[in-house]
């Protein structure tokens, strides 16, 4: 093919540069509009997130510090501190042994039963109060059906309660760990599915045993996911709440977050001993967000690696297989099925009487107004919060991967936005009462202090999620529309939220889950006439009406199973390793 | 139809140090005019490129298409690529895959208000154009990577922008589909003769397609030309490397004659002294060390014990390896330390096809088939440029 015949053209003189055109007002507004916006984004989430923290500060500093010294005076602070920081790590090493062990297991599932990997994700979907009440029938230590079972073992058989007793320190740490295991799995998992098979078949080539290449490979290769997710299991272990509220309370098992409960929902409240007696865990809430801002400040762990995904390499293991079946009974199926013996119970004994199982339970639970009642408010504050979080998340997303421009902004934002995430949600329950129970808010007793509280805690999820799907999107997409002639309204409504959309299904569902779930913030922004469905069961729960509390516990959890099952049909069934 | 014009453009990248992509660089571009940015990867072209369409924002420079000031640093005026007419084409396609390829290919025009009858017919006379009629109605995820591709040269172009961008657009594509989807872009470029800007660090794309070549090192323009005399007359030693030109033999002067600088020692002037290996070379006398170019179908072989035409430098090497190559050899031989590539024709001359590791042979070039460069890589005067000689 003959080079094209066009003469080269001569240099040509370069006549001066045309003047640029004269900035007018409207531009120079114009220019400034971005800003402007993403300022005001920040100052509303801003007022959303830190509002309620300083408001607890505020009055725990009040009087020369009062409440610090009424919180720290007290001579069980210490005893208070030891449980909290002994629960958060007994808890994170029973999820990390477990987690790590339970996500290698996932990959050496044989073909037919790769299903099985969504098994130790389940229990999260089983509310925390659910499950620490079916715990509680289990274990308890006169009527736990479990335990009435061993005390017919023969070394055993002259016990009249026991052998275990659940509501006693090291039983709660090990049902916080076995919470916690589900949130480390999916972690280790996402790091497992970020290995390039590459990597595993070269040691292998390179002559290493199965066991090398574990240690040597994938093990250093996983270490920034096990460190990352050893936090966020260390974060959730600290103020981890339902467990030590329902099982320990009573018993003089105390750790901070039932303490602060205990402070702003017994008369006297004494907001600012609550504010006091949370600040360990808002410090260390901070210190971490911080840290691992600073650590992995940047996106580079949401990029996936190229090449082949994830394969062990080895061959389907019966103890993997044996593993994750026994996790699933244990975590799963045993505390489930305690709560369906006893929801069909007439009261709750050590005995299992199935021609005594009536429906009557459940039907108290839908005549009942106030259960009802707080069955609809779960679901409409739940979407709502959805609905509202889902935008911010958008917003601050955009701004976190888009926002170049205004640097302090955007690292602003991102610390707001991730702060939810390192600080228990009892704090901002205490918090979000405080703020919203006086001027200039008076919301208390509303839905609407329940959704502020819900699209609070929500917002690290629906930024994390949307984020991570947007760069899973790429730039060039968005390139393309911008230079095809589209501005970036038009970019965003007609190319990102299409691309978008299995990813804003699958955030929106998850939030639903874990919003029908709520218990600690609800538990302190509620009113005795504005209840959830977390709330109620705890109430029936202090009242002794147990068959009731397992019938309530068993709703919660359909719900959400209904929820998840949404989630995993329009976002696929990896969506909870978006998180 | 657009002149655009681009006046001292510089883009720096943070970091420790700051990176200058694109440094200080000006060019002008006539009305359909197709212009390549040549080079390697890290070089700036692509930046450049993302610079006209308003992807980046550029440190220092101005940018005009055709009567409009798209960027003027210190005029603070930037516009966004939606301001600017323009077209692009990227290297992964970026076809939405939530559209049809009607709606991908009509998305320029919906933007610019184009209205809807006139849009329809645009529309298939784009797709009509790369031969993609019969696949209005499917989405992207349904074609083939040409297919893809093709639809994407009919979205940059539907809206008849004033530039045109192209990103690489032919290296995700097979060989064969390449030259295919080449040949295509040349006849349109032909037809339609919009005005195209194309990057690209292959170097038989650029002289195809290219009206001139801009061969691009470290943020600056390093030769301007008509692909012809980029060819025939690389400016630099850079250019030469890049277009071809791959065998480079260092030559210090010695006495009235010219020997081989060692390529092992590092000291190449000072000691290392070896046999002069030709009388004399079209260098000035003001050289005392250049260092000679050569294509690889330049460079002859011939058994060791004949002598190399008149006018020639002959060179004793020896055989490193040598490949079948179809109708040549590929033969690497080392000259004094320097490993050169040799296209030894097979046909009518069988010899080059029994050349065996170890061989002892003769390597010979013509001396005006070469292009000397001195010690900065500034091509030597006194050079006249003749036509290769044919093997």
């Amino acid at each position: 093919m003959a080079a094209p015949a066009v003469p080269a053209p001569s240099p040509t003189t370069t006549p001066p540069h045309p003047a640029p055109p004269h900035p007018t007002a409207l531009t120079r507004a114009r220019r400034h509009l971005p800003r402007l916006g993403a300022l005001a984004f920040l100052a509303a989430i801003g007022y959303l997130v830190i509002a309620p923290l300083v408001g607890l500060q505020r009055l725990a500093f009040e009087d020369d510090a009062r409440g610090y010294s009424a919180a720290f005076d007290s001579p069980d602070m210490a005893e208070t501190l030891r449980t909290t920081a002994g629960m958060a790590l007994g808890s994170l090493v029973i999820a990390l042994v477990l987690g790590t062990f339970l996500a290698w297991a996932a990959t050496r599932l044989p073909p037919r039963l790769r299903l099985l990997r969504v098994l130790p994700v389940l229990p999260i979907v089983v509310p925390a109060v659910a499950a620490v009440t079916g715990w509680a029938f289990l274990f308890s230590p006169r009527p736990g059906y479990l335990n009435a079972a061993l005390r017919n073992l023969p070394w055993w058989d002259h016990l009249d309660e026991g052998p275990v007793d659940i509501y006693t320190l090291p039983w709660i740490v090990l049902i916080t760990g076995f919470g916690l295991t589900a949130f480390v799995y999916l972690f280790v998992s996402a790091g497992f599915g970020n290995i390039n098979a590459e990597l595993i078949e070269a040691a292998q080539v390179s002559g290493s045993s199965p066991a090398g290449v574990f240690f040597r490979v994938t093990l250093p290769l996983l270490r920034p996911v096990l460190v990352y997710g050893g936090f966020v299991a260390l974060l959730l272990g600290l103020g981890q709440f339902t467990g030590p509220l329902l099982l320990g309370r009573n018993n003089g098992v105390n750790v901070l977050t039932t303490d602060m409960y205990v402070a702003v929902s017994q008369s006297p409240v004494d907001y600012g001993r609550a504010a006091a007696i949370g600040s360990p865990l808002l410090l260390f809430g901070i210190a971490v967000v911080l840290f691992q801002k600073v650590i992995l400040g940047d996106h580079s762990r949401f990029v996936t690696h190229g090449g082949k995904a994830f394969r062990s390499g080895g061959r389907p293991s019966w103890v993997a297989v044996t593993g994750i079946l026994l996790y699933g009974l244990v975590a799963l199926a045993l505390p489930l099925g305690a709560l369906v013996v006893v929801s069909l119970s007439a009261f709750w004994s050590g005995r299992i009487q199935p021609s005594g199982f009536t429906l009557d339970n459940f039907r108290r639970v839908f005549q009942e107004s106030g259960i009802t009642d707080a069955i609809v408010n779960s679901l409409v504050t739940s979407v709502i919060s959805v609905a509202i979080a889902l935008p911010l998340g958008f917003i601050a997303a955009s701004l976190l991967l888009k926002g170049r421009r205004f640097r302090i902004i955007r690292a602003a934002v991102d610390f707001i936005v991730a702060m939810p995430l390192g600080i228990p949600a009892v704090v901002f329950g205490a918090g979000f009462l405080l703020t919203y129970s006086r001027e200039p808010f008076i919301l208390y007793g509303t839905r609407t202090v329940i959704v502020l509280v819900y699209v609070t805690l929500m917002l690290p999820f629906a930024t994390r999620m949307q984020l991570s799907g947007m760069v899973a999107l790429g730039d060039t997409y968005l390139e393309a529309s911008r230079t095809s002639g589209a501005g970036a309204l038009r970019t965003n409504t007609e190319i990102v939220l299409p691309l978008l959309r299995p990813t804003l299904a699958g955030a929106g569902a998850l939030m639903f889950v874990l919003l029908t779930h709520e218990f600690t913030a609800s538990l302190l922004v509620r009113a005795p006439t504005t209840q959830v469905m977390g709330t109620i069961l705890f109430d029936y729960w202090a009242n002794g009406s147990y068959p009731l509390v397992a019938a309530i516990a068993l709703v919660m959890t359909l719900v959400t199973s209904v929820g998840v099952f949404i989630a995993m049909s329009v976002a696929g069934s990896d969506i909870f390793e978006k998180l | 139809m657009s002149h655009v014009r681009i006046e001292g453009l510089t883009k720096r990248f943070a970091g420790k140090p700051p990176a200058v992509a694109v440094d200080n660089l000006s060019l002008e571009i006539e009305p359909g005019e197709f212009i390549v940015l040549l080079g390697p990867s890290g070089c700036g072209k692509t930046t450049t490129l993302r610079c006209l369409a308003g992807l980046e924002t550029p440190d220092e420079g101005g940018i005009s298409l055709g009567d409009q000031t798209v960027l003027d640093v210190r005029g603070k005026v930037n516009l966004p690529p939606n301001k600017r007419r323009i077209g692009m084409v990227f290297q992964s396609y970026a076809l939405w895959p939530h559209m049809t390829v009607r709606r991908n290919i009509g998305y320029p025009l919906r933007t610019r208000r184009v209205p809807r009858e006139q849009a329809r017919t645009r529309i298939e006379e784009a797709a009509e154009l790369v031969d993609c009629a019969a696949l209005l109605d499917r989405y992207p995820a349904q074609l083939s990577g040409g297919q893809q591709q093709r639809v994407a040269l009919a979205r940059g172009l539907a809206a008849q922008p004033d530039l045109v961008l192209f990103d690489e657009p032919l290296s995700n594509l097979d060989a064969r589909l390449r030259d295919q989807v080449r040949a295509q872009l040349h006849e349109l470029h032909a037809r339609l003769g919009f005005t195209a800007v194309f990057v690209t660090h292959d170097q038989s794309e650029a002289l195809a397609l290219g009206d001139r070549l801009a061969i691009m090192k470290a943020g600056r323009i390093e030769q301007l030309d008509t692909p012809e005399r980029v060819f025939e007359e690389p400016a630099t030693e850079y250019v030469a490397g890049f277009i071809g030109m791959s065998n480079r033999l260092p030559l210090l002067r010695q006495g009235e004659g010219w020997a081989l600088a060692s390529a092992s020692g590092a000291d190449g002037q000072a000691g290392a002294e070896s046999q002069t290996v030709v009388d004399e070379l079209p260098v000035p006398r003001s050289h005392s060390e250049v260092s000679a170019r050569l294509r690889p179908d330049d460079l002859q072989l011939c058994p060791a014990e004949e002598k190399p035409p008149a006018h020639s430098v002959g060179l004793p090497a020896e055989v490193v390896d040598a490949q079948f190559g179809g109708r040549h050899m590929d033969v690497v031989v080392t000259v004094g330390g320097s490993r050169l590539h040799a296209q030894a024709p097979l046909t009518g001359k069988p010899w080059a096809r029994s050349l065996s590791r170890g061989q002892r042979v003769t390597a010979w070039f013509a001396k005006d088939v070469a292009i000397y460069y001195d010690a900065d890589g500034v091509r030597t005067a006194g050079h006249t440029p003749t036509a290769a000689v044919g093997a």
